[in-house]
């Protein structure tokens, strides 16, 4: 048996030094809210953050949890700022060789600040193409956006990176879609893809991310899904259902916390989680309660009549709000100490 | 009274960050990331355009502002090759 499962909340949930055991390979979806970050830490010490989920603060306290004293690479997987706003501290902070991403601008404040984060720190660049980076002992293959792909859409020029230790893969594909994935097919032998250890699910769940063709050539034996409380549906039936029926044991951050991979030379792995068992939710979902998006304008616009304040957050539990979500009347960055788009847990 | 305080309210800009069905992520002015519907924004709105956003005595106005997500797109395009510019081929070893 190359694959076991270690349910220690420990490994998912405490504050577990960077470099916990010699030899060793961790991997740590990070549990970001709504967002992804995934931490990959080689035996030796280097690590590569892979998207650093949507909040600068959560970043930093995740950072600090788990010990981290150096990033190697910091990689972006596209520019969405679910996926970015988290590196701006991780680069500020460890100032890392490069920084991998997939060459398309954003128009956002987010990702201006972020290059200029890179800048500021020296960090070399790296435009995603077909290259493999030795993190220690680990072999990390970039997998550049297929041929194609318009240069317009973020999610459809994801990057992707598969993790080889041994006998062990995992893969992340950012918030690729179906054409992405196919354009993947044709590039790569299904034995490179596949069978995967350990896979992160496609754009958190979403509808168009991951697909039965792909899937079939993927065969991931755990899905992690990297979700936090949204207005998207996410994750959705349609893809929980396809990771079932690929067989795969399904773990989400929102239920599960912090997903831990601990990697052994040769490949067996072990899996824990911050929270729960996984596989099967054992608890209903944090649905988010269908509510009013703003219809026009946001409360940020100043003085709209129709902006909902609370002074503080016993005023918003006093009228039964709490928690608030982000794009809720009445949330506010103040009332959400952690960033995490949910104001007043 | 109350025409001159709304005049002041002016012109904001924000960015769709990305747009995941009818709901869209957008980045407001001060960069944190709300929800909005589809429907509230202009007709055609795509992923990294600037949105103008004009209140004037309690009137609202958006639209796209294409200028302005063509200077931001090209300004940050020059950014980032400029950070691209002399990444290394070949195997990376760390």
């Amino acid at each position: 048996m190359r694959r076991f499962f270690l349910l220690a909340a420990l490994l998912g949930g405490g504050a577990v030094a960077q470099t916990a055991l010699p030899g060793v390979l961790t991997i740590r979806f990070l549990d970001v809210g709504q967002g992804d970050a995934v931490l990959i830490t080689a035996p030796e010490g280097q690590s590569l953050l892979y998207d650093g989920g949507r909040s600068e603060k959560r970043m930093t306290e995740l950072l600090a949890q788990y010990g981290v004293k150096s990033l190697a690479v910091v990689a972006a997987s596209h520019a969405d700022a679910d996926h970015i706003t988290g590196l701006i501290p991780a680069v500020q902070m460890f100032k890392p060789r490069f920084f991998l991403n997939n060459g398309i601008a954003a128009t956002t404040q987010t990702f201006g600040k972020l290059t200029a984060a890179v800048q500021a720190a020296g960090t070399q660049g790296l435009l995603a193409k077909d290259q493999v980076i030795n993190l220690g002992s680990v072999k990390v293959t970039v997998l550049p956006p297929p041929l194609g792909m318009p240069k317009t859409d973020q999610n459809l020029n994801s990057v992707g990176l598969l993790i080889e230790y041994g006998t062990f893969k995992a893969l992340m594909t950012g918030d690729s879609e179906t054409a992405e994935t196919q354009g993947w097919l044709r590039a790569y032998p299904a034995s490179k893809l596949g069978p995967i250890d350990v896979y992160k699910s496609i754009h958190h769940g979403a509808k168009n991310g991951d697909n039965p063709v792909w899937l079939r050539a993927v065969r991931p034996s755990n899905v992690v899904i990297g979700v936090g409380p949204n207005n998207y549906g996410h994750p959705t039936s349609e893809a929980l259902n396809l990771y079932k029926s690929v067989g795969a044991a399904i773990y989400r951050t929102d239920l599960n916390g912090t997903v831990t991979i601990t990697v052994q030379p040769g490949g067996k792995y072990s899996l824990g989680t911050g929270k729960g068992t996984g596989t099967t939710p054992q608890a209903a979902p944090p649905r988010v309660t269908p509510q009013p998006l703003p219809r026009v304008t946001p409360p940020v616009v100043p003085a709209l009549p129709s902006s909902l304040t609370y002074p503080n957050c016993a005023a918003v539990r006093a009228a039964g709000k709490a928690p608030l979500l982000a794009g809720q009347p009445g949330y506010s960055r103040k009332l959400d100490r952690d960033g995490d788009g949910r104001a007043c847990e | 009274m109350a025409s001159e305080q709304h005049e002041e309210l002016g012109i904001s800009h924000v960015t769709i960050d990305g747009i995941e069905g009818q709901v869209v992520r957008v980045e407001l002015p001060d960069g944190t990331t709300q929800d909005w519907r589809l429907s509230s924004l202009p007709k055609g709105v795509r992923e990294g355009d600037v949105i103008r956003i004009d209140v004037q005595g309690g009137d609202v106005d958006i639209e796209i502002d294409h200028e302005e997500t063509d200077r931001r797109l090209a300004l940050g395009q020059r950014q980032l090759d400029s950070l691209n510019a002399k990444a290394p081929d070949g195997d990376i070893d760390l």
